[in-house]
């Protein structure tokens, strides 16, 4: 008798089912134990009485199971349509993936994997599940060995390869786009990553410190130093406070680079892939189909761009933005010099010029106006809001003051926002450009939009602007053109999305211009 | 030539042609008279049940029974005014929104998903609330407040039309 499953997934070639790498065996009980350390410690010390230990060991002991029965059942085969995935033990999920449908293969190792020379690989579709279930459309095979990573990249890839030639030895070749350069760590420190760990870091301790009743400005060193700190005039505390701020930031910004992007090396090789790996300890490996190519995102937050820096990321079907797991997966060149960024993009999109260095359109003066009171605007009405709480001896006076010095910034936030607007049409790429702060220029394929959607706000209606959303199954989901003149816009949504809004379109007399759009 | 009459005249996007259901402003109507109901019962309580009753309170009750009238008149015509849409043999097109207008196209090609979506008032009224996705994230286009024999078809003449063309192209 053949088992049911057998009959549902009846290939027509018997193809062997493989199973994750037991050696996660050794990992997976370790690190959830880890995970559930919590748990049994809650249970065990605060538990008072025998039944809440034993739920805590309990729940302990299923985690664990869990993990090793997740490793021990899940199977998976690559058949010539789909990609089969089976795993559970008591309640039992078997999911298939159409082959055509798989985008990008995601190799990551992190320092667990690196242990045994294993690998977790997410094969990723273009969808987005809606409402299916969290990653309803992907496959995470945690972990293989290092080789069997290789070769489902490579089958699940290469498709087009396979189909012509079966022999192995036909060796694919590999073009080398972009490879670290040592001198780019000059830019980490303008990336201000370490910001975010030193805010993380702070807020750890400060947690930490306030659950067990410490202050630690009340002992050791902090307390020294706060107390001459009280001595000394309040400018220089402010300035040495900076500085050591400065360093740190610097100091761990560079530390994240190396961490992240070490041994980063983009090739592109001949079945019309990407591939880009990358990092010291967690290495990762993600590959792109270049047919999924949808565009390419370049970024300039303000310190970089001081320094002519910038980062690139793939636009690609597959590849969405913002999702833990996901995040950073569509990385094409880590902060470098922007020449080189043009470079890269050059070889990427495979034109014979790079769409985003074409000179853009401006937008209308009437988009000045908004940029800068929606900036000083939103300054000035925190400035009133702080008065209001000081006024009511809520706050001190300090927060409103500084709120006031900030407007002039703000004005030149909103004026130079204004200043990186910018708009075109070139050959069959849409460029957009906008922001301040985190300056982006992003260059999207017109085959890849999947609509238009037009807004207009109540303030937009009356200086006769609107904003044009550009829909695209990949990247952040959609991409906008701020603040664009009605009849400009109009005419570039026509460009964009050829003939859909074309029968939609009328042609009037500036002088007979109404209120509808 | 067309640079030419582009520099005499200006592109205007006209709105969709057709209108949703009349019986959709009755839809919306009793929406908002089930939330006001809420917000005035509370406020009469709060009032009505407590000794010393802050001003502030009674006066939003005051606030509140001017409002509820003026919403229930205007809100439902004004939205029965901007709800619009179409669909051709190449695209639908709707346009919706109050003080932030919004008009989205999509192309037929591109349609992965059409669903219908009935809630019970919708049931009562004979409404029926169209979901059209693509596979952008940016967001489904949604048509509220169809009769219910057009809504389904529209969903059936939407489902063949993208069934034949394959793939969605992503």
């Amino acid at each position: 008798m053949t088992a049911p499953e057998d009959v549902v997934m009846a290939a027509p070639v018997d193809v062997p089912w493989h199973r994750l790498d037991r050696r996660m065996l050794f990992i997976r009980p370790v690190l959830d134990l880890v995970k559930s350390l919590p748990v049994l410690f809650g249970a065990l010390i605060l538990g008072h009485g025998d039944s809440w230990q034993w739920i805590g060991v309990a729940v302990t002991a299923l985690t664990v199971l869990a993990g090793i029965s997740h490793v021990l059942t899940s199977r998976y085969r690559i058949t010539a349509e789909q990609v089969e995935w089976h795993t559970g033990l008591l309640l039992r999920k078997d999911r298939a993936i159409p082959r055509d449908r798989i985008r990008t293969v995601d190799v990551t190792s992190e320092p667990k994997h690196r242990l045994f020379k294993l690998a977790a690989v997410r094969i990723g579709t273009g969808r987005h599940s809606h409402g299916k279930g969290p990653g309803g459309d992907e496959l995470l095979l945690d972990a293989v060995s290092l080789d069997e990573a290789q070769r489902l990249r490579t089958t699940l890839l290469h498709r087009k390869a396979v189909v012509t030639a079966d022999e192995p030895a036909v060796e694919s070749s590999e073009k080398l786009v972009a490879a670290i350069d040592k001198r780019w760590l000059r830019y980490a420190p303008f990336t201000l990553s370490g910001l975010a760990v030193i805010g993380a870091m702070i807020a750890t301790v400060y947690h930490f410190a306030h659950e067990l009743h410490f202050d630690p400005v009340e002992y050791g060193p902090l307390r020294s130093l706060v107390a001459r700190s009280a001595e000394a005039p309040t400018w220089l505390v402010v300035v040495l406070a900076a500085v050591a701020l400065l360093v740190a930031v610097s100091l761990l910004s560079v530390g994240g680079y190396v961490l992240s992007f070490w041994n980063f090396r983009l090739t592109r090789e001949s079945e019309g892939t990407l591939h880009v790996r990358r990092g010291l300890i967690t290495t990762r490996s993600v590959s792109i189909e270049e047919d999924r190519l949808r565009g390419v995102e370049v970024k300039q937050p303000l310190p970089l761009r001081a320094v002519g820096g910038a980062r690139c990321t793939a636009i690609a079907g597959g590849l969405w933005e913002g999702k833990s797991a996901d995040k950073g997966g569509g990385l094409l060149l880590p902060p470098a010099p922007l020449a080189r960024v043009h470079e890269v993009v050059d070889v990427v999109l495979g034109e014979d010029y790079d769409p985003l260095t074409v000179p853009l359109t401006r937008h209308p003066r009437r988009a000045l106006n908004r940029r800068l009171s929606r900036a000083v605007g939103g300054v000035a009405l925190l400035a009133v809001a702080l008065f209001l709480l000081s006024w009511i001896d809520f706050l001190p006076d300090w927060p409103w003051q500084v709120a006031l010095v900030l407007l002039p910034v703000a004005a030149v936030v909103g004026w130079d926002r204004y200043r990186n607007l910018g708009h075109t049409m070139t050959g069959r790429y849409l460029v957009t450009s906008y922001g301040s702060l985190d300056r982006t220029t992003v260059a999207l394929r017109r085959e890849g939009i999947t609509g238009i959607v037009l807004e207009r706000s109540f303030f937009q209606r009356r200086a006769g602007l609107i904003t044009l959303v550009a829909p695209i199954a990949a990247g952040k989901g959609s991409y906008n053109v701020l603040d664009l003149g009605e009849s400009d816009g109009l005419a570039l949504a026509d460009q964009a999305v050829p003939g859909l809004l074309t029968p939609f379109l009328t042609r009037v007399h500036p002088q007979l211009v109404d209120e509808s759009l | 030539m067309n640079e030419e009459t582009s520099a005499t005249t200006v592109l205007r996007l006209r709105p969709p042609k057709h209108q949703v259901s009349r019986k959709a402003m009755g839809y919306w109507a009793v929406w908002a008279a089930v939330f006001w109901l809420i917000v005035l019962t509370v406020q009469t309580v709060i009032v009505t049940t407590s000794d010393d009753a802050p001003t502030w309170i009674t006066v939003t009750l005051v606030i509140s029974c001017v409002l509820t009238p003026l919403h229930l008149l205007v809100m439902p015509r004004w939205r029965y005014r901007i709800h619009r849409w179409e669909v051709t043999g190449e695209a639908v097109y709707t346009q919706s929104g109050w003080i932030k207008q919004q008009w989205r196209l999509a192309p037929i090609s591109r349609i992965q998903t059409v669903d219908i979506e009935r809630d019970p008032v919708e049931q009562l009224f004979g409404l029926a609330k169209l979901t059209i996705t693509t596979a952008s994230a940016a967001g489904p286009l949604r048509i509220a407040g169809l009769d219910r024999a057009q809504a389904l078809a529209l969903a059936d003449e939407l489902t063949s039309a993208t069934q034949a063309i394959r793939g969605d192209a992503t």
